[in-house]
């Protein structure tokens, strides 16, 4: 089958074409549109098609990473949303959980009073009210009121609704109404219903993701809606999936309804391309490092599967959505990371970032601040003459001045130890984070391999590898693309949830099971829109619980079904399990509370699989030696002048072994391997490097 | 040559007659040379400094450690001599050890440091020699510390960060694990890395009123066990005049030993749902300390790795949300033990010298950075007032809070000389655990916003060392043992207030509006007779900010010294026999200013079976002040069955009081100050205050002077400019 993966991306729009029966590999990049970006993706689409020598209509899937509904988030201009909520609860989103972000700052915003995702003039309340604990009616639903302030709204000039009342997870019966009533007014406004976006309980973080819903909607929905068209107008005959935060990807409907799963989903290609590539050099424990300009993007995947964030730590930007996300740790790290001595005397490096434009010194854009990108460079791991695959001369000498008069002073080192202390604190900011995501959750780094890509990502990986005792580092083909190569490994992924609080001291079996099996019914029609036939449909199930009283629910596989009679039993195992692993602690002595029950929906796509390289010896080409240039690199704390063999990637061959130091560059990054590793390249034409 | 010890309660008495409390020792150099030990310390009166070097040698068999503290107490007494203009005779005693007073030691001097023998001397910049002898009520004296000098900026750098990220696993841990929704929606907790001293490394950064008073507990303990500290030990402790922020705030620590040798504590404080005091949950008209709360003064509930059962008995027969307590203290040891093994692999990666040396060098840089900001504020005497409502037992008698703020090159002193005196009731405030701590956080915010100030300024010992603070003995702000100090937070939260009015004139842009200056500390129980336990909700109602330069007050949020989580309403109802009917903006219009004061909130909630209700708030009498031409803000209510005939509107200060079946209790909490003339607000934002029902069109010309054309909600510019008189 031949298929398409499109990553847009700030600066780029990167394209991936794979056929599967030939194995071939087409690679594009196009500038990205950032004033309609399907420009650059119809066009770079076009172009990889041409290149291919297929026609768009042989393109049988057509796989979309799209960071429209993140910035829409993060540059505060989603739709004018109104909402419709129960009265006395008029301002759930203005206090939200009356935490500042900032305990020691007077002068700091509270982003969701600063920036409203519904303004208070368009939070309407109305007479109505479900109690707890069973979703007794206490208030019925004022129809006459719903439909004057529906009028209200529309008049107003809102452009998207959403219906937020409390406790509708216990009974949706009022939502479900106001939603009919909506529809009779005000047919084709676009609607979000807070028991169908997310049928959990508390309050804020239910509203606010049904809110965001609503206010990247109309914006997202038409981008979706546009971009299909005019695919079918090019003759694209494939499905459009977009990729979703959870890991799996949705169709166009799916992103038009519930376009909130769309958001932060850009790291997740990333780490699941990189775990493509792990899985087929045969290694299943992965951690990914994507290192950018800006940031640097850390997933661990233990078994090769995610991990996902808790649901009380899943935010967009500066507001709290509930929406289930591959716990992904975006650090300000990255090429463009500033390096700088700060007035009480303390050596640091980022978050402040010189970006893409005035970028790096060593760019000659402009830039005059010393980044780690220019501390790469006058330590010789960049090539002067051959950047980016040629397109661009670097000018390390605008580097080492800005080192010079920026670091050396104040630290009291040479350019070279200022340069290396530079990248270690760099490292040292991954390294705490890989640490906190492995090593603290019970995970052992010494069974991983480390996956590096993005533009900067194999230019530190080796120096990683060693602090944590990692044994390999994996460098993919194309560092640069392997997140578009992520968008065409994922799966078709959807989560339905639903609150249900009771302990499993007493439980409620039959409810537990109406619960799995209402909700697997959910995901099998989806996956049946979505034409994925019977025998490509898993379902997992989950359940989360907590020790009754405590205020946040652990995640535990449900592998038994509720009509074994050792299921409660398996299922308390599984948690006290899934707690010590947690927190080191279990306690068999208290009562565990079943929260909340999820069934993940997974439609299987075929396998990505690609070709193999030419098979060579041991020794390179010689033709693949293209120079030897003197790099720096550490010695027992110092810095040491080595001379070091360069080499082309796209002429190595399979069974090549290199040992370093060397440098092997290619168009999209450079991957440096010190002194005391060694380089080999697969049959994939990964490069595996490892400690002598 | 024999050499006589220095009889240090001769000085520090004849200091404490001369000056109270104002007075203050440091050590800031010392030596060693040909065998002989010097140590220069400088004596801080009043704004004087005095400084002098004491000496020792080794004769009489004296180690390292006991020259230096030999040198120290020959430094204080040169220094006292100084000072007092005389002579003080040494009597030749061996340095007293008397048993420790619950009165609180001169601020800012460091604790006191262990009993033991320190080992033989090596180059002193590299070793920390711990100076013997605790001698509680003196003035501490403190050996060397290694000052991270030697080590590289990247290594410090390094293990700066790794200090952050312990405390920050320490505490997701512990609210992650924990029962009682104080702690774990909430998040009132805090944890962190302190050295033997008490000195902080490094803190979580949960809630201000839990960060920085750890030192204090540390030091409290200090006293009771003087050195009977051992691996393995789990210590509880919450006396309020041995260091506590106040009773229900429990510490949990656990000492750090690497190879016998004691190199700090892993620490963490709670807040408990209940500590057997005389009323569930919250206390405010209580008669002295002992019936606030059960005390736990250094307790060990380990003892070399071996669980006490019968004190864990005790506590748990003594409170009444057993299951609550002992659940949040098995998740507070969790966290201090994942603290110390944390804090072990940094040590055993960079040896013990660099990761204590690289401590100390922080420290010292963030004491740098603040002194640096403090300097730019003018020299002077800068002084506020406010009155609380009362010590909720005598009714209507309010009390003084008096500030004065001196800024004296970089120190700062807060004096609240003048406030009001010690009450009978629960509303004294424990002078270091929580007065000390409130001064240290408003000192650094105002001067080193996290937000605004462009880097980031680790919370840690260093921060402290500018500031002093002074309460005269037997006012409400250092009350006399055994009065008790239950509920201090809104005395406190009035004083960091006060802060920021005395200072305001000279940092107009740094300074707000009157804050609501308090928080609504509810808590809502009954007994269950199936489960033979209490149930118990604490509640913690936000208050909001005065108007600021630039931007209006931030609106119903936690105030100041507090920040809290709330509880999602779709947890409570679910879980207690409570059901809340409102929780939204109090429909009253925000104070008036160019940037307008905040807007607190009303919540109500009503009991769906009989119960208690305990609160400690304040804020009913006093409203908050209006600044540079702005409106006074709100003060807030208590109100029990509003809008019905029985209704009762009721004092900030509740303890156990009676609660039917179907009552409902009205929260109403307090709006902020305004800041500026409200003439000169944007015409748009007051069209934006219409729009969003904070305020009507009337308030809006007869007000701010801005004419609203309510047919087509637009701003009439030509009538504005007339009402403005432009």
């Amino acid at each position: 089958m031949i298929r398409l993966g499109v990553d847009v991306g700030g600066t780029f729009t990167d394209l991936v074409l794979i056929d599967d029966a030939s194995g071939a590999i087409n690679l594009n990049k196009v500038p990205t549109t950032p004033e309609d970006p399907s420009i650059g993706v119809i066009d770079g689409a076009m172009e990889i098609c041409d290149m291919a020598g297929v026609a768009p209509s042989d393109v049988r899937q057509f796989f979309h990473g799209t960071t429209i509904a993140t910035n829409i988030v993060l540059e505060h201009n989603g739709a004018r949303a109104g909402m419709l909520t129960t009265e006395g609860y008029r301002d759930i989103l203005h206090i939200a959980r009356h935490k500042r972000p900032y305990n020691f700052s007077i002068q700091q915003d509270l982003p969701w009073q600063r920036h409203p995702l519904v303004r208070r003039r368009y939070r309407l309340p109305v007479s109505e009210r479900i109690i707890a604990p069973d979703g007794e009616i206490h208030k019925p639903l004022d129809e006459q009121a719903v439909r004057d302030s529906v009028r209200k709204l529309k008049e107003s000039g809102v452009e998207a609704v959403a219906v937020c009342f409390m406790f509708s997870f216990l009974n949706p019966e009022h939502e479900k109404r106001a939603g009919e009533i909506i529809r009779e007014e005000w047919p084709d406004v676009y609607m979000s219903l807070s028991h169908e976006v997310i049928p959990q309980y508390r309050e804020y973080e239910r509203f606010s993701t049904t809110c965001l819903n609503s206010y990247v909607g109309p914006k997202t929905a038409s981008y979706v809606r546009n971009l299909d068209l005019k695919l079918k107008e090019r003759a694209f005959r494939a499905e459009l999936h977009l990729m979703q935060t959870n890991g799996g990807v949705a169709t166009a409907q799916g992103a038009v309804e519930r376009p909130v799963t769309l958001l932060m989903s850009g790291p997740v290609a990333g780490l699941i391309g990189g775990i493509w590539a792990s899985k087929l050099a045969g290694y299943d424990n992965a951690i990914t490092l994507d290192v950018g300009g800006t940031s640097a993007d850390i997933g661990v995947a233990p078994e090769g599967r995610m991990t996902m964030k808790h649901l009380l730590d899943t935010k967009i930007g500066d507001y709290q959505a509930m929406v289930p996300m591959v716990d992904i740790d975006t650090i300000g790290a990255g090429g463009g990371s500033i390096a700088y001595v700060d007035k009480g005397g303390v050596f640091r490096v980022g978050p402040k970032s010189a970006g893409a434009v005035p970028g790096p010194c060593c760019y000659d854009r402009g830039g005059t601040l010393a980044t780690s990108t220019d501390c790469q460079a006058v330590l010789g791991r960049l090539n002067p003459d051959n950047f980016l695959g040629g397109r661009m001369g670097l000018r390390s000498d605008l580097s080492r001045k800005a080192i010079q008069d920026q670091l050396c002073g104040p630290l009291g080192m040479s350019v070279e130890e200022a340069a290396l202390g530079a990248i270690k604190i760099l490292n040292h900011s991954m390294i705490q984070s890989i640490e906190m995501n492995s090593v603290r959750k019970g995970y052992d780094p010494r069974e991983f391999a480390l996956v590096a890509f993005g533009g900067a990502g194999p230019l530190q990986a080796c120096e990683l590898a060693q602090e944590l005792a990692i044994p390999l580092v994996l460098i993919p083909p194309s560092p640069g693309l392997t997140s578009a190569l992520g968008l065409l490994a994922t799966d078709l992924s959807y989560d339905f949830s639903r609150t249900q609080i009771q302990l499993l001291s007493k439980p409620d079996i039959d409810r537990i099971a109406t619960d799995f099996r209402d909700l697997e019914a959910l995901a099998a029609e989806r996956l049946e829109a979505d034409d994925i036939a019977p025998e490509d449909r898993i379902f997992l199930r989950v359940a989360e619980c907590r020790y009754q009283g405590q205020g946040y629910e652990l995640r535990v596989d449900v592998t038994t079904d509720p009509s074994a009679p050792d299921f409660i039993e398996k299922l308390i195992e599984a948690f006290h399990k899934s707690h010590d692993r947690e927190y080191g602690r279990h306690f068999t002595d208290k009562d565990v509370e079943l929260v909340n029950v999820r069934v993940v929906g997974i439609g299987k796509i075929p396998a990505l699989k690609t070709g193999e390289l030419a098979s060579g010896s041991e020794a390179p080409d010689s033709d693949a030696l293209t120079s030897t240039r003197d790099v720096i690199f550490e010695d027992n704390g110092k810095p040491r002048t080595m001379s070091t063999p360069i080499y082309d990637r796209t002429r190595l061959k399979c069974n090549n072994r290199i040992a370093g130091p060397t440098i092997i560059e290619q168009a999209d990054t450079t991957t440096v391997v010190p002194p005391g590793f060694v380089a080999e390249v697969d049959r994939f034409g990964n490069l595996l490097v490892k400690l002598q | 040559m024999a050499q006589t010890h220095t009889d240090l309660t001769t000085v520090v008495r004849a200091l404490r007659d001369a000056y109270g409390d104002a007075w203050s020792f440091d050590i800031v150099d010392h030596d060693m040379n040909n065998g002989r030990v010097k140590v220069t310390g400088q004596l801080r009166v009043n704004g004087t400094d005095v400084r002098e070097a004491g000496s020792a040698n080794g004769n009489g068999g004296l180690s390292i450690g006991e020259q230096l503290e030999f040198a120290a107490n020959d430094s204080l007494r040169r220094c006292a001599e100084t000072m007092l203009g005389r002579s003080l005779a040494n009597g030749g005693a061996p340095a007293a050890t008397p048993a420790p007073a619950p009165t609180p030691p001169p601020r800012p001097a460091p604790a006191p440091a262990t009993t033991k023998a320190p080992e033989p001397a090596t180059p002193l910049k590299a070793e920390r020699a711990p100076a013997p002898a605790a001698t509680p009520s003196a003035a501490p004296t403190v050996a060397a510390k290694p000052s991270g000098a030697d080590l590289d900026p990247v290594t410090l750098r390094v293990i700066g960060g790794a200090f952050n990220a312990i405390a920050k696993e320490m505490a997701h841990v512990l609210y992650r694990m924990s029962y009682s929704s104080i702690i774990r929606e909430s998040e009132d907790l805090g944890c962190g890395i302190f050295d033997k001293e008490g000195n902080e490394l490094c803190e979580s950064d949960s809630t201000p009123m839990h960060i920085g008073s750890l030192p204090w507990y540390i030091r409290g303990i200090w006293k009771r066990l003087e050195g009977n500290v051992n691996e393995g030990d789990v210590i509880i402790h919450n006396h309020p005049y041995y260091g506590a922020s106040h009773t229900p705030d429990l510490a949990v620590l656990t000492p750090i030993f690497e190879n016998g040798k004691m190199l700090g504590w892993a620490a963490c404080t709670a807040h408990l749902l209940d500590v057997g005091g005389a009323a569930p949950g919250i206390n405010v008209d209580v008669v002295d300390v002992f019936a606030e709360a059960k005390l736990f003064n250094a307790v060990k509930l380990y003892d070399r790795g071996q669980r006490n059962e019968e004190i864990w008995q005790i506590i748990l027969d003594n409170v009444r949300t057993p299951d609550m307590d002992s659940s949040d203290i098995e998740a507070m040891i969790a966290s201090v033990e994942l603290g110390r093994e944390r804090f072990l692999k940094l040590v055993g990666k960079y040896g013990a010298d660099a990761v204590m040396g690289s401590a100390y060098h922080w420290m010292d840089y963030s004491e740098r950075m603040l002194r640096a900001e403090i300097e730019k504020v003018p020299d002077g005497e800068y002084h506020a007032e406010g009155w609380l409502d009362d010590d909720g037992k005598n009714r209507d008698q309010p009390l003084k809070v008096n500030v004065t703020v001196k800024i004296h090159g970089s120190d700062v002193t807060i004096d609240l000389t003048g406030s009001a005196p010690e009450v009978e009731t629960g509303f004294n405030v424990p002078f270091e655990g929580s007065l000390v701590v409130a001064c240290n956080y408003i000192i650094r915010t105002l001067l080193l916003d996290e937000v605004t100030f462009e880097e980031f300024i680790p919370q840690n010992e260093g921060i402290f060392r500018p500031i002093k603070v002074v309460a005269p003995k037997g006012t409400i702000f250092n009350p006399n043992f055994p009065r008790a100090c239950f509920s201090r937070f809104a005395q406190i939260q009035r004083v960091v207030d006060c802060i920021i009015q005395a200072l305001a004139p000279v940092i107009p842009e740094k300074a707000t509006g009157g804050n609501s200056a308090s928080l609504y500390f509810i808590s809502y129980s009954g007994f269950v007779p199936e489960r033979q336990q209490y149930w118990m909700y604490l509640e913690v109602d936000e208050g909001s900010y005065g108007g600021r330069f630039g931007k209006d007050g931030m609106d119903s949020v936690d105030n100041l010294v507090a920040n809290t989580r709330n509880n999602p309403v779709e947890e409570l109802d679910m879980h207690y026999p409570l059901r809340n009917e409102r929780y939204e903006l109090r429909p009253d219009p925000p104070a008036a200013g160019q940037w307008r004061g905040g807007i607190g909130i009303v919540r109500e909630n009503r009991f769906l079976s009989e119960g208690y209700i305990s609160c400690e708030a304040d804020r009913h009498y006093e409203r908050p002040v209006g600044v540079f031409g702005g409106e006074e803000g709100y003060t807030g209510k208590l109100i029990k069955n509003p809008d019905t005939p029985n209704e009762e509107s009721w004092p900030s200060k509740i303890t156990g009081a009676k609660m039917a079946e179907g009552d409902l209790m009205r929260i109403v909490g307090p709006s902020g100050g305004g800041y500026g003339d409200p003439k000169a607000r944007d015409p748009q934002a007051v069209l934006d205050d219409y729009l969003d029902d904070y305020i009507t069109a009337d308030i809006a010309r007869d007000t701010y002077g801005v004419a609203i054309n309510t047919t087509n909600d637009t701003v009439d510019e030509q009538q504005t400019r007339r009402l403005r008189g432009a």
